[in-house]
């Protein structure tokens, strides 16, 4: 199977086929991951402007790093501008879940402290603590210092756990 | 310290659902690249033809220019000199009209 990057450089070379491979394995993540961070609210057509950007620059992906990174990285700037002007609406917040409940519950429960964090920390918790991107590729994807990045890490960690925490 | 079975709960948790790729989503996108690289093809080629188009309109008005500004010569006895102002507008009207149609073109298609 070829590799991301041969991909990237086909694509980067106007070959539509390699690049609708690339959307093919990368568009779960990446729709994911916005997401979440959107809390749904556009997140696929944020999606779908991510990868239209990603063909329009195919040329700037230069092998730093994962192509799904550069993607990541992407998806990150563009929710950042359209979120700009617009004051972040509280989420809809679910009902607290049954301690007893089981998995699915502590998933609303997470979902819920994670919805309550500020973006970045959100963005750093999905990337880190969820997907297992090192703190390095992290903080290149969310364009931090890779001290802050720490920091923000352990910020959304400590929020989390404690959410978790308190359901026993 | 950091808790470990804590980190790999919350990693359960965080981490995106698995599925199969989605293929409508991987055809959207294609569309709307092979859309988008059509358009900027005729973009393109509209932005040539309004150079060319632009190229020819200046050359013609030079012509012009030239023409009017020619005086008769006092001894030609109506004849027209080979070299002189006119002959250059005329050159110049020669090249708007190659440029304005090119081969396999017609004047009516522009």
């Amino acid at each position: 199977m070829e590799g991301d990057e041969a991909l990237a450089g086909r694509a980067a070379a106007g070959e539509v086929a390699a690049f609708t491979e690339l959307v093919r394995r990368h568009e779960r993540r990446v729709r994911a991951f916005l997401a979440r961070l959107t809390r749904g609210d556009g997140a696929d057509d944020l999606a779908q402007e991510t990868f239209l950007k990603a063909w329009r620059v195919a040329a700037s992906f230069r092998g730093e790093g994962s192509y799904e990174g550069w993607l990541l990285r992407i998806a990150w700037r563009l929710f950042l501008s359209s979120r700009r002007g617009r004051r972040e609406e509280a989420a809809e917040i679910p009902e607290r879940a049954d301690p007893a409940a089981g998995d699915a519950d502590r998933r609303i429960d997470v979902g819920r402290a994670l919805a309550r964090l500020p973006a970045r920390e959100r963005a750093a918790a999905l990337l880190c603590l969820g997907e297992g991107y090192s703190h390095s590729e992290a903080a290149r994807i969310l364009e931090l210092p890779l001290g802050t990045l720490k920091s923000v890490v352990a910020r959304a960690r400590t929020a989390l756990a404690d959410e978790l925490k308190g359901q026993g | 310290m950091v808790d470990e079975s804590l980190d790999l709960e919350l990693a359960a948790l965080l981490r995106s659902p698995e599925r199969a790729p989605d293929e409508a989503f991987a055809r959207r996108l294609e569309r709307l690249v092979v859309a988008e690289a059509r358009l900027r093809a005729a973009r393109r080629a509209a932005w040539h033809r309004f150079t060319m188009e632009m190229v020819a309109a200046a050359a013609l008005l030079l012509a012009f220019a030239l023409l009017t500004r020619s005086a008769p010569p006092p001894d030609s006895a109506g004849t027209i000199p080979l070299f002189g102002p006119a002959a250059a507008g005329l050159l110049l009207l020669a090249l708007w009209i190659a440029v304005s149609l090119r081969p396999g073109e017609s004047a009516a298609t522009h």
